[in-house]
C-alpha cells in the first residue's frame, strides 16, 4: 500500500463536561489519523463519543465541555486552540462540514431551501446572490433534486425526509470541503431511501474528492463504505484498522460482541449474542481496562491497569491485553467466525446493506 | 391562503359570538332577578311613598326594557276615544263597559291581569319569551337609514331623497331628507375624517345609568366640557356652538330655537366635548402602553436570551419575579409615587386631564409594566427554545457567525408567536384596564363592565359583550392572518399544503 497523506491528526484528544458541579470526561484521550480521500467509519453504541469527538474538528461542542488535552492538526493549525467564530471562519462549513442526523430539523422551517444554500455560498465566497443562486441550483441538482430551479423557493416542509437530506448534503458540500463528517446522517430515515443517500455520499466523494468521516450504528453500512474503521467504547478508540482487519480479524473482545450482537449476522436457530451490563459512567476515573466488567474473558490485570494500543499489523491496533504475549489464547464466539463470508454475502445482495 | 377558509372562519366566528348572546341573554333575563334593577335607579326611590306610581313606573321600564309587553287602561280607552273627552272619562271609570272589555280582551291573549294597589284599575302584562327577544335584538342590531326612514304623522310634507352637498363646515356629504341622519356619509377634520351614518349598529338605550341614550353613544361619545367656538348655521346665524354636525338627526317637534338655527327638522345634535370618548380613552392609553411593552419587552427578551445566564439576564429575571410575585396595586402606587415625586407628573388624570400629556405619562407605565415583564418572559423564552433546535445547531456547521445565526435563523421563528398575538393585545385595550384606570381616575372603559353589572345596567353588559366576543373572535382570527405573513408553513386551509 503507497504511502498516505495525512489530512487530521488528532493527538491525546481529552474532552470534558461539566454537569452541575461534577466533570464528565467524554473523550479520553483518543490519537487518530485520517487520511486524505479516505472513508473513515466511527462504530460503537451510542454514548461512546462519537458525535463528541468529531465535533472537536469543527468547534462544535457544546458550551458546557471544552477540549482539555491534546492536539488536532489540521493543514498546519491547531483547532484546539481556535475559539471565536472568528477564528473557525473559513475552516467550519468551509472545509470542514458536518451533516447531522435528522434532517427534518437540520433545516430552518421557515427559510426557503434555496436561501439556505445560497446563504453558505454567499458567506464563505463572498460572491453575489445571483451568482451564489445559480450554484445553489446546480448543487440541488447535483444531489439530485428534479426541478431544481422551481423548487429553489419552496419550504422544508414541503419537501420529504430523503429530499431534505439531499439539501443538507448539498449544503454541506457548497463549499468543497476537504472532509465531510457525517454523524449518523440516514438514522432517521427509511432504509430504502437510507441506501440512496448512502449511495449518493458515495458517488459525491468520488467526484469531489473530499475525506468521509461517518458515524453509524450500522455495521452493514460500514462494510458498504468504509476504507478504515474505528471502534469506539467509552470515549476511546479501543481498535482501529482497514475494514477487513476490523471485521475478520477483530481483535478486542468489544469489538467482538459488537460485531456478534449484529441481528444479521445471527445463524438461525442460535441465540444472538448480546452484550451485557452497561458502559461505565464517564463521571469517575476508570481503573484498567473501561470493558472489564462487561467482559466474560476479562484478566486481572484488566481491573488494574489500562492496556495500552498494541500493534497488530500495520494498519491495525488494538487496545486489548490480550494482544499482550503473556495472555492467554482465547477463541473467538462463534457467531463473527466467517463473517467474512458472511458480510460479503449480505453486501453482494445489492449495493447498500439491507436490514430486514 | 384560501378566501372561502377565511368565509367560513368569519362564520364560524359570528356563530360562537351568537352562542355567547344566548348564554349572556339567558343568564341576565332570567337568572337575575328582574326586580333588581331599579336598585341603583333614582327615580323609583323617589316614588316610594306612591304604589300606584310606582308600579306604574316600573312596568314601564320593564316594558322599554324589553321583559314584558305591558297594557294599560288607559291606553285600550285612548285607541277608541280622543283624550280628556268625556266617553274616556266615562270609559276610564272602575266598571265601565271598557273596564271589563279591557280584561276580557288581555285575558283571552293569555295576559296576566292584576290592579293597581291604590286605584284598583287594571292592567295586564306578559313576558316576552327569551327567545323572542334575542330575535328582536338580533334583527334590531343593524339599523339601515334610508329616505323612509322616517315616518312622522305631523310632517306629511317631508321630501324624502339622497343628494350630494356639503356640511355648514364645508366637508363634502351626502345628504339625506326622510332620513334618521342628516349626513349620511360626511368628512370632517375629525379623526378617521370620512364617517357614515348609513349603518348603524343598534345595541340598545343604556338604564338606569345614561338613561335613554344609545349604549354605544355613551362609549364613544367625548366626554368632559363643550368646546365651543364660532359656527355659522345654514339659516345664516352666527354663534359660539359645540354642535357636531355630523350627529344632526331628525327631530319631530322643533322649538323657537331650533328653527332659528335650522332650515329643517334636523334639529337634534350632540356637541363635540373636550375629551376623548370611553373607548378613545381606553384605547388611547392602551395603544402607547402596548408601543411601549413591545418597544422594551421585545429587545428585552432578546438581549436576555443572548444574554442568557448573564447579568443582563439576572436583572430581566429580577424585573419579571417582582412584577409577577408584587401584587399589581402595589407597584402601580409605588411607580405613582416615584413618578410624582421625582418628575413631578400627576397623580390623578383629571389634575391636568386629557390636554396635557404629562396626565397620560403614569397611567400608561404603569399599564405597561406587566405587559413588558410577559413579553420580556415570552420573548427569553422563545428564543432559548429555539437556540437549542437543531437548524440552529447545523446553521453553525455551516459556519455562520453568532450574529448571522441569530437574526437570519432564531429572530424570525421566535417572533412568529409574539406576532401571533399582536392583534389580540391590540384588541385588548378597548376592554379598558380596570385598576390603572381606577387608581388614575380615568374615564375609559375599564370600570364600564363591573360598573354595569353592579347597576344592573343589562342593556350594557349585553351590549359590552357583544362588542368584546365579536373583537375578540375577530382578533384571533386577525392573528391567524398575520401568522401567515410571518409562517410560510400556515396556510389557513383545511388542507396542509403539499408534502
Ligand atoms: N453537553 C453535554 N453535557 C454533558 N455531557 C455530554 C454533553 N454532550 C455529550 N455528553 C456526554 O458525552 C458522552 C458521549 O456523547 P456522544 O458523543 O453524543 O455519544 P455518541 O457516541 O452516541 O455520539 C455521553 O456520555 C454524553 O452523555
Ligand atoms: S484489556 Fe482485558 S478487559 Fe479490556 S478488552 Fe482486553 S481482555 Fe477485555
Ligand atoms: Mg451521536
Amino acid at each position: 500500500m503507497e504511502e498516505k497523506k495525512v489530512i487530521l491528526s488528532a493527538k491525546d484528544v481529552e474532552v470534558r463536561f461539566r454537569v452541575r458541579e461534577n466533570y464528565l470526561t467524554a473523550i479520553r484521550g483518543v490519537s487518530l489519523d485520517i487520511y486524505d480521500g479516505e472513508t473513515f467509519a466511527i462504530v460503537g453504541e451510542s454514548g461512546s463519543g462519537k458525535s463528541v469527538f468529531t465535533k472537536t474538528f469543527t468547534g462544535m461542542i457544546d458550551s458546557n465541555g471544552a477540549i482539555t488535552g491534546g492536539s488536532i492538526m489540521f493543514e498546519g493549525k491547531d483547532l484546539t486552540k481556535l475559539t471565536t467564530d472568528k477564528d473557525w471562519e473559513g475552516i467550519r462549513g468551509a472545509k470542514i462540514s458536518t451533516i447531522f442526523q435528522d434532517p427534518m430539523t437540520s433545516l430552518n422551517p421557515i427559510r426557503t431551501i434555496g436561501s439556505q444554500i445560497s446563504e453558505v455560498i454567499e458567506k464563505h465566497q463572498g460572491i453575489p446572490h445571483e451568482e451564489a443562486k445559480a450554484q445553489a441550483i446546480e448543487l440541488m441538482e447535483k444531489v439530485g433534486i428534479k426541478d431544481a430551479a422551481n423548487r429553489f423557493d419552496e419550504y422544508p416542509f414541503q419537501y420529504s425526509g430523503g429530499m431534505r437530506q439531499r439539501i443538507v448534503i448539498a449544503i454541506a458540500l457548497s463549499c468543497h470541503p476537504k472532509i465531510l463528517i457525517c454523524d449518523e446522517p440516514t438514522t432517521a430515515l427509511d432504509v430504502t431511501i437510507q441506501a440512496q443517500i448512502i449511495k449518493l455520499i458515495k458517488d459525491l466523494q468520488k467526484e469531489l474528492k473530499f475525506t468521509t468521516i461517518y458515524i453509524t450504528h450500522d455495521l452493514g453500512v460500514v462494510a458498504n463504505v468504509a476504507d478504515r474503521v474505528g471502534v469506539m467504547y467509552a470515549g476511546q478508540i479501543i481498535e482501529y484498522g482497514t475494514a477487513e482487519d476490523v471485521f475478520y480479524n477483530p481483535q478486542h473482545p468489544y469489538t467482538w460482541a459488537l460485531l456478534s450482537s449484529l441481528p444479521q449476522l445471527g445463524v438461525k436457530g442460535e441465540d444472538l449474542y448480546f452484550i451485557t451490563g452497561t458502559p461505565p459512567s464517564l463521571f469517575n476515573k476508570i481503573q484498567g481496562d473501561a470493558f472489564a466488567p462487561r467482559n466474560p474473558h476479562a484478566l486481572k490485570i484488566d481491573f488494574i491497569k489500562e492496556p495500552p494500543m498494541f500493534k497488530v499489523s500495520d494498519t491495525h491496533y488494538a487496545k486489548t491485553w490480550l494482544l499482550d504475549p503473556r495472555a492467554p489464547k482465547l477463541d473467538k464466539p462463534e457467531a463473527i467466525q466467517d463473517l467474512h463470508g458472511k458480510i460479503k454475502r449480505m453486501t453482494d445482495k445489492g449495493g447498500a446493506f439491507h436490514v430486514e | 391562503m384560501k378566501k372561502g377558509y377565511i368565509w367560513k372562519r368569519l362564520l364560524r366566528s359570528f356563530l360562537s359570538v351568537f352562542i355567547i348572546m344566548i348564554i349572556v341573554f339567558i343568564m341576565l333575563y332570567s337568572l337575575v332577578p328582574r326586580d333588581n334593577i331599579f336598585f341603583e335607579d333614582a327615580t323609583y326611590k323617589k316614588l316610594g311613598g306612591k304604589p300606584d306610581d310606582k308600579r306604574e313606573y316600573v312596568m314601564r321600564t320593564w316594558e322599554k326594557l324589553g321583559y314584558l309587553d305591558y297594557e294599560t287602561l288607559n291606553d285600550f280607552c285612548a285607541a277608541k276615544y280622543e283624550q280628556g273627552s268625556a266617553e274616556m272619562e266615562a270609559a276610564m271609570e272602575n266598571g265601565s263597559k271598557e273596564y271589563y272589555e279591557f280584561i276580557d280582551t288581555f285575558e283571552k291573549k293569555g295576559y296576566t291581569v292584576e290592579y293597581l294597589q291604590l286605584s284598583k284599575k287594571p292592567y295586564a302584562f306578559k313576558d316576552v319569551p327569551l327567545v323572542q327577544r334575542l330575535a328582536k335584538w338580533v334583527s334590531h342590531l343593524l339599523v339601515i337609514d334610508t329616505p323612509w326612514s322616517v315616518q312622522d304623522p305631523n310632517n306629511p310634507d317631508l321630501k324624502r331623497y339622497i343628494k350630494l352637498g356639503t356640511t355648514p363646515t364645508g366637508g363634502l356629504a351626502l345628504i339625506g331628507s326622510g332620513t334618521t341622519h342628516k349626513y349620511l356619509i360626511y368628512t370632517d377634520t375629525r379623526f378617521p375624517f370620512l364617517h357614515q351614518n348609513i349603518i348603524t349598529l343598534n345595541l340598545g338605550t343604556s338604564y338606569p345609568k345614561f338613561e335613554g341614550m344609545q349604549v354605544l353613544d355613551v362609549i364613544f361619545q367625548s366626554q368632559g366640557t363643550e368646546v365651543k367656538r364660532e359656527v355659522t348655521f345654514e339659516t345664516g346665524v352666527t354663534q359660539e356652538s359645540a354642535i357636531n354636525f355630523g350627529s344632526l338627526t331628525y327631530k319631530p317637534t322643533l322649538d323657537r330655537l331650533d328653527q332659528a338655527k335650522f332650515v329643517d327638522h334636523y334639529a337634534n345634535y350632540t356637541t363635540n366635548k373636550e375629551q376623548s370618548s370611553m373607548i378613545g380613552t381606553s384605547f388611547i392609553m392602551g395603544i402607547f402602553a402596548l408601543i411601549l411593552a413591545y418597544g422594551i419587552g421585545l429587545p428585552a427578551g432578546l438581549a436576555m436570551a443572548k444574554n442568557k445566564d448573564g447579568i443582563v439576564d439576572k436583572i430581566g429575571m429580577f424585573y419579571i419575579i417582582f412584577i409577577i410575585a408584587v401584587p399589581s396595586l402595589a407597584y402601580i402606587y409605588l411607580f405613582r409615587y416615584l413618578g410624582t415625586r421625582l418628575f413631578n407628573l400627576p397623580s390623578a388624570f383629571p389634575i391636568k386631564g386629557a390636554g396635557d400629556v404629562r396626565s397620560w405619562i403614569l397611567p400608561i407605565i404603569s399599564l405597561s409594566l406587566p405587559s413588558i415583564s410577559s413579553l420580556m418572559l415570552w420573548t427569553r423564552r422563545y428564543v432559548v427554545d429555539q437556540t437549542n433546535s437543531d437548524y440552529v445547531k447545523f446553521a453553525k456547521a455551516k459556519g455562520l457567525n453568532q450574529k448571522e445565526i441569530f437574526w437570519n435563523h432564531i429572530f424570525k421563528n421566535a417572533i412568529i408567536p409574539i406576532v401571533h398575538g399582536i392583534p389580540s393585545s391590540l384588541a385588548g385595550t378597548i376592554t379598558g384596564a380596570i385598576i390603572t384606570e381606577a387608581i388614575y381616575s380615568v374615564g375609559g372603559m375599564g370600570k364600564m363592565l363591573p360598573d354595569s353589572i353592579k347597576q344592573y345596567n343589562n342593556t350594557m353588559v349585553v351590549a359590552l359583550t357583544f362588542m368584546f366576543a365579536t373583537i375578540s373572535v375577530l382578533s384571533v382570527l386577525m392573528g391567524d392572518i398575520v401568522l401567515t405573513w410571518v409562517d410560510p408553513r400556515i396556510s389557513l386551509s383545511e388542507k396542509e399544503g403539499r408534502s
